[in-house]
C-alpha cells in the first residue's frame, strides 16, 4: 500500500466537522447531565479568570522588567509583612474562589442527585449489566419482575430504555475491569470483577446513542461499543412485550452460564 | 556536623572512569544519556500513537514498513496497546525520572551544597547499574513473541494478570519496574543522607538553593513510596507466576478470590506522590532560575520552601481522586475530594512567589529563563485543569477521557520536560565546560512550546468532547466523528514538537565538542557550583567552602564589588549604617 498523501493533506477546516466542533460535549439526553456541565463551565470561568491574572503577571512583568527597560532590580526578599499578606490572600482567594465552591457544589450534586438512587416507590427500570471482553450484555427482568429467572430478557450490545423513567443499573464484569460510559448522560462507572457497582439516570430524548467502555480492557477495547436505544414510553412497552415473547423460546436456560445475574435485593 | 569525603586519586582507565565510576558527576551524565535515549524512544512511540489517531489505517511514514511488515506499515491494534502502555512507562520511569532526579539530582546536590561527592558513592554507582539493568529488561520485552506489556502504564489487574495478558511481556514489565524501584530507592536514600549530612559548614536548610529543596523532598517521597509500588508489582508477579490470587476476582478467577481494586489502592498510594516526585525538582529549579535571571532574590524564599513541603505532605493524602469511578464509599470519596482541593493553597502561594520574583526584576531572557517561564505558563494550565478531576461529579464524566491525558501531560510532561530543558541549558556549561548555542536554544524553545500546547490543549478539548483514552480507532463511535479534525490538529502539533527536538539534539551534541568555551560562571550566579572551574575538578572542592549568605543575593544596592550578585561564600553586604 502506498502512502496516501491526499488523506494526510486533508484540510481539517474543510471537513463536515471543523476544529471548533470539538469544543462541544455530546448532546445531553439526561435530566442531570446539566449539573455536570454547569460545574464544568463554572470551573472554566474561574480558571480563565485566574489564568488571565497569571498571564498578566507573566507577560506583563516580562515586558515591563526586561533588563533593557528596567536595568535596576528592586532588592527585596519578599518577606515584608505586606508582601506575605498579599501572597496569603492570593492563596485564600484561589481556595475560596474555586476549590471551596466547586467542592461544595459537587458534594451537593452527589448527595442530592447522583447518590440518591431511586426508591422502590418510584418504580425504576432496573437493568443488570455484564461487561466482558469485548461486549456488553444487558439483563432485564421478565414478566415476573425478578432477576436471574428463566424469563429474563438478555440482550447483547443494545440497551433498550424508556424516556422519563428513572433507570438504575447494577454492573459487574466477567473478566477484566471495564467502565460503563454513557457520554450523553455525562456518567460512567467501572465494571469490576467480583463487585457490583451502581449508576442511575433518567433520559429525556428518544433516539440512538453510543455506549462506550472507558477503561482499557485489552486489544479490542476500542470495539467494546454498545447502542443506547431510547424509546418513548409506548415503544418501550411494545419492545419489552416482543422481547419477552422471543425470550421464552430463545433463552438457553439449560446452560448454567445463562444465570450470570443475581437477585436485585435492597441495594 | 558536616561530613567530608577524603580524596582519592582520579581513575584513569576508560572502564573505571566512565562505566564503574563512583563520581557523582559521571553518574549524572550516565543518567542524562540514559534519559535522553529513552526520551527518544518514548517520543517515537508517542508519534506512532498520534499517527494512528489522526490517520487510522494509514501506514506510518518512512519507517512504518520496517516496523510493521505484516500490516503494510500500519500500526496493528495489539501493538498500539503496547505502544501507549510503554510510552507512559518509559516517559515516567525511564526518561523524566533519570533526567530530573538521576542526572540533575546527582549533579547538583554535591556541587550546590559544597560536598565532594554523594554520601554513598558505591550505592550511587549501583543505582545507575540497576537502572541500566531495568532498562535492558524493558527493551528486551519489546522483542518477545507476544510483545511487551500492553495493559496501560497503570497495569491494572485483572487485565495485567494472566486473564488479560498472557505471554511474558507483562512479567518483564513487573520485573523491570521492580528493579528500577531498587535503583530509585538507593538513589533516594543517598540524596537524603547527603543533603542532611554533607552540607558545607554554614549552610542551614534555609540557605540551600530551592533546587536542592525540590530534590530533597522528591527523594523523601521516593524513599517512602517507591517501595509501595515495589510491593504492588511483586504481588502482581506472584499472581502471574505462582498462581496466587491477590488481585483476581469474579467469574474468571478459578480458585479463591482477591480484589483487583486492591492493586489500584496500592498503585495510587504510590502514583499520586509520583506526580510530585517528578514535578518537585522542576519546581525547585524554576524557583531558582527565576531569581537568577531576574537578578533579584527569590520572593518569599521560606514560604516557597515551606509550601513545597506542605504540598509534599498533602500529596500523600489524596490518592483516592484517581479512583472515584470505582465507587468507593461516599465518605472516602468526599474526603479525598476535599483533601485534594487543599493542595491549591500551598500551590497558589509558591505560584504567587514565582510571579513576585520576576516583579520589578531586571529580567534576562537567556534560554534557561525562557524555559523556566515556560514552566510557569504550562504548570498554571496543568494545575488549574486538575480542579475538574479533583471534583467528583465532573470527574465522573472526564475520568478516563483525553481530558485527563491532556491535564497530566501539562503537569508531568510539559512542566517537567521544560524544567529539564531549563536545567540542561543552565548547567550544561558546568557539566561540559562549553556553552550551548543560544539561537538554536530559542528555536527549540518556541517549537516545543507551540507544539506541546497544541498537543496537550487539544487533548483536553477532545476529552471534553467525550473522547476516552486508549482507543485504537476512536472513530468507530458516532459521537466522536466530529473530533477528527481536532485529532488531526493534535497530531500535526505533535509532529511539530517532535521536529522541535532536533535543534536540541544537534545543539547538545555539537556544543559538547565545538561549543564556545564556558567561563567559571557564565550566568553570573552565586551558588556554590559557580565558584568552581567548568567542568569542576575531581572531588569538586579543593577546600570545603564556608557558606555565609543565601543562594539568591542579587541586586543588593550596597554591593560595591563591581558585581550585581554575591557568592554564597561571601558575607552578606549590609547598608553603611547597619
Ligand atoms: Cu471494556
Ligand atoms: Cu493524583
Amino acid at each position: 500500500m502506498m502512502f496516501d498523501l491526499s488523506r494526510l493533506m486533508m484540510n481539517p477546516w474543510k471537513m463536515n466537522a471543523g476544529l471548533l466542533d470539538a469544543f462541544y460535549p455530546p448532546k445531553d439526553i439526561s435530566t442531570n447531565g446539566h449539573l455536570i456541565d454547569f460545574l464544568f463551565y463554572y470551573t472554566t470561568a474561574m480558571n480563565i479568570f485566574f489564568f488571565t491574572l497569571v498571564c498578566l503577571g507573566l507577560f506583563g512583568f516580562s515586558y515591563l522588567y526586561h533588563h533593557k527597560r528596567h536595568p535596576k532590580p528592586y532588592y527585596t526578599h519578599g518577606n515584608k509583612k505586606k508582601q506575605i499578606l498579599i501572597t496569603t490572600l492570593i492563596g485564600l482567594a484561589v481556595f475560596f474562589g474555586i476549590d471551596a465552591t466547586i467542592t461544595s457544589i459537587s458534594n451537593q450534586d452527589l448527595v442530592n442527585t447522583f447518590w440518591k438512587f431511586p426508591t422502590e416507590e418510584e418504580k425504576p427500570v432496573k437493568v443488570e449489566v455484564l461487561a466482558q471482553q469485548w461486549m456488553w450484555t444487558f439483563r432485564h427482568p421478565g414478566e415476573d419482575g425478578e432477576f436471574n429467572t428463566a424469563d429474563d430478557i438478555l440482550v447483547n450490545h443494545d440497551l433498550h430504555l424508556p424516556v422519563n423513567r428513572k433507570i438504575e443499573f447494577r454492573i459487574t464484569s466477567k473478566d477484566v475491569i471495564h467502565s460503563f460510559y454513557l457520554p450523553n448522560t455525562r456518567l460512567k462507572v467501572d465494571a469490576i470483577p467480583g463487585r457490583v457497582t451502581r449508576m442511575w439516570v433518567e433520559l429525556t430524548e428518544p433516539g440512538v446513542y453510543d455506549i462506550a467502555c472507558a477503561e482499557m480492557c485489552g486489544t479490542h477495547h476500542y470495539l467494546m461499543k454498545g447502542r443506547l436505544i431510547v424509546h418513548s414510553e409506548e415503544d418501550y412497552l411494545a419492545w419489552k412485550a416482543e422481547a419477552s415473547r422471543i425470550a421464552k423460546y430463545e433463552n438457553d436456560t439449560d446452560n448454567p452460564e445463562f444465570y450470570w445475574g443475581w437477585k436485585w435485593g435492597n441495594n | 556536623m558536616t561530613y567530608v569525603h577524603a580524596k582519592h586519586d582520579a581513575p584513569t582507565t576508560f572502564w573505571s572512569k566512565y562505566i564503574v565510576s563512583y563520581d557523582h558527576k559521571v553518574i549524572a551524565k550516565q543518567f542524562l544519556w540514559y534519559g535522553i535515549f529513552f526520551l527518544g524512544v518514548g517520543g517515537l512511540m508517542a508519534l506512532l500513537i498520534r499517527w494512528t489517531l489522526a490517520f487510522p489505517g494509514q501506514p506510518f511514514p518512512v519507517i512504518g514498513h520496517m516496523l510493521f511488515p505484516h500490516t503494510d506499515g500500519v500500526v496493528p491494534p495489539d501493538t498500539y496497546a503496547m505502544l501507549f502502555s510503554l510510552h507512559g512507562t518509559i516517559m515516567i520511569f525511564y526518561a523524566i525520572t533519570p533526567i530530573l532526579i538521576g542526572a540533575f539530582g546527582n549533579y547538583c546536590i554535591p556541587l550546590m551544597i559544597g560536598a565532594r561527592d554523594m554520601a554513598f558513592p558505591l550505592l550511587n554507582m549501583l543505582s545507575f547499574h540497576f537502572a541500566a539493568l531495568s532498562g535492558l529488561i524493558l527493551l528486551a520485552s519489546l522483542f518477545l513473541p507476544l510483545g511487551g506489556a500492553a495493559a496501560g502504564w497503570t497495569s491494572y489487574p485483572t487485565l495485567s494478570t494472566l486473564i488479560g495478558s498472557p505471554g511474558l511481556g507483562q512479567t518483564f514489565w513487573c520485573l523491570a519496574i521492580f528493579v528500577l524501584g531498587i535503583s530509585s530507592t538507593m538513589g533516594a536514600i543517598n540524596y537524603i543522607t547527603t543533603i542532611i549530612s554533607f552540607r558545607a559548614p554554614g549552610m542551614g536548610y534555609f540557605d540551600m538553593p530551592l533546587t536542592i529543596w525540590g530534590l530533597w523532598l522528591t527523594a523523601i517521597l521516593n524513599a517512602i513510596f517507591i517501595p509501595v509500588l515495589g510491593a504492588g508489582v511483586l504481588l502482581l508477579l506472584f499472581d502471574r507466576l505462582f498462581g496466587t490470587t491477590f488481585f483476581l476476582a469474579g467469574a474468571a478467577a478459578t480458585s479463591g478470590t482477591g480484589d483487583p481494586i486492591l492493586f489500584q489502592h496500592v498503585f495510587w498510594i504510590f502514583g499520586h506522590p509520583e506526580v510530585y516526585i517528578l514535578i518537585l525538582p522542576a519546581w525547585g529549579i524554576v524557583s531558582d532560575l527565576l531569581s537568577f535571571f531576574a537578578r533579584k532574590p527569590a520572593f518569599g524564599y521560606k514560604a516557597t520552601a515551606l509550601s513545597m513541603t506542605a504540598v509534599t505532605v498533602l500529596s500523600t493524602l489524596v490518592y483516592g481522586h484517581h479512583m472515584f469511578t470505582t465507587q468507593m464509599s461516599p465518605l472516602l470519596t468526599q474526603t479525598f475530594m476535599t483533601l485534594t482541593m487543599t493542595i491549591s493553597i500551598p500551590s497558589a502561594v509558591f505560584f504567587a512567589n514565582w510571579l513576585g520574583t520576576i516583579w520589578r526584576g531586571s529580567i534576562r531572557f537567556d534560554s534557561p529563563m525562557l524555559f523556566a517561564l515556560g514552566v510557569v505558563f504550562v504548570f498554571g494550565l496543568g494545575g488549574l485543569t486538575g480542579l475538574y478531576l479533583g471534583t467528583v461529579t465532573t470527574d465522573l464524566y472526564l475520568h478516563d477521557t483525553y481530558f485527563v491525558v491532556g491535564h497530566f501531560h501539562y503537569t508531568m510532561a510539559a512542566s517537567v520536560l521544560l524544567g529539564g530543558f531549563a536545567a540542561t541549558y543552565f548547567w550544561f556549561p558546568k557539566m561540559f565546560g562549553r556553552m550551548m548555542n543560544e539561537t538554536w536554544a530559542k528555536v527549540h524553545f518556541w517549537l516545543t512550546m507551540i507544539g506541546l500546547n497544541g498537543v496537550f490543549f487539544g487533548m483536553m478539548v477532545v476529552g471534553w468532547g467525550g473522547m476516552h483514552r486508549r482507543l485504537y480507532n476512536p472513530f468507530v463511535y458516532e459521537f466522536m466523528e466530529k473530533l477528527i479534525p481536532m485529532n488531526t490538529f493534535i497530531t500535526w502539533s505533535a509532529i511539530l514538537m517532535g521536529i522541535g527536538q532536533l535543534p536540541f539534539v544537534y545543539n547538545f551534541i555539537h556544543s559538547m565538542f565545538y561549543g564556545e568555551k564556558a567561563s567559571e560562571n557564565p550566568w553570573q550566579v552565586g551558588t556554590l557550583e559557580w565558584t568552581l572551574p567548568s567542568p569542576p575538578i575531581h572531588y569538586n572542592f579543593e577546600e570545603i567552602p564556608v557558606v555565609k549568605c543565601g543562594p539568591h543575593e542579587f541586586g543588593n544596592p550596597n554591593l560595591n564589588n563591581g558585581r550585581d550578585f554575591q557568592y554564597q561564600t561571601e558575607e552578606l553586604v549590609k547598608g553603611p549604617q547597619a
